[in-house]
């Protein structure tokens, strides 16, 4: 089962919307069983942010974890949505 | 999705973000739905975590807080008579040209979950984006949110 984290800067508001999309982007694509997701806000992970394979934010992250975090923000504008799930797929499938 | 009469406002007129913040963010704390400095912590919020979204054809913010400063959850908005720069979502140096202001009062996650997603997919439709802007009246807003629920 790989790990997604979801986050943003209150853990209540548009990673709640991502969340919600990535749900059921994850249910249409048959990956919903080998998936978990986690809902937090950057300040709670930074920390703890090797614990996850896959990291989606809509908020800017430290420099340091930057290179593990996909920008989340195109599920809110619907800008740029399957270059951003391409890059989720990818991870999810690494080995 | 239904803004209240109380929590909107028409044709702000605002020079910075900062003022609009303030104007829209005042009328959340007289009506009670938020706490006394829910300003303050809308403003510092936005300096770290900021809210513009790039939105066609111009931007949309959606600024929101943490949930301990909220009594009710609730949204505010205001369309602006004149554009204001808000920062971009994600990003530290890319700026937005805001004309509609969705402010959230949000106590908890589960708490206006459709209620956002509908928000969102609103803004992702360049045609309601525009129309949003023209609105005249609370009333009009409601008639454009509401057909699309």
């Amino acid at each position: 089962m790989k790990k997604l984290l979801i986050m943003c800067g209150t853990g209540i508001a548009t990673s709640t919307v991502v969340k919600g999309k990535v749900e059921q982007w994850l249910k249409d694509n048959d990956l919903s069983q080998e998936v978990k997701i986690y809902q937090s806000k950057v300040s709670d992970e930074i920390g703890r942010i090797d614990e996850y394979d896959v990291v989606l934010s809509t908020t800017l992250v430290p420099d340091k974890i930057k290179d593990k975090v996909i920008d989340g923000v195109p599920l809110l504008t619907g800008i740029g949505v399957d270059s951003m799930y391409d890059k989720v797929l990818a991870e999810i499938k690494r080995e | 999705m239904k803004v209240e009469k109380e929590l909107a406002i028409i044709e702000l007129e605002a020079t910075s973000k900062e003022e609009a913040l303030q104007l829209l963010g005042s009328k959340l704390i007289e009506q009670g739905y938020v706490k006394e400095n829910f300003i303050e912590s809308i403003l510092e919020r936005e300096k770290n975590y900021p809210t513009g979204l790039p939105t066609e054809p111009f931007g949309v913010a959606i600024p929101h807080t943490d949930g301990d400063m909220i009594h009710t959850s609730t949204i505010a908005f205001a369309s602006l008579k004149n554009p204001v720069k808000f920062l971009m979502m994600g990003t530290d140096d890319k700026l937005v040209e805001v004309k509609l202001i969705f402010m959230l009062a949000l106590k908890s996650p589960d708490d206006q979950l459709e209620m956002l997603q509908k928000l969102m997919e609103l803004i992702q439709d360049p045609e309601m984006v525009s129309k949003l802007a023209q609105i005249k009246s609370v009333d009009e807003l409601n008639e454009l949110v509401e057909d699309k629920v």
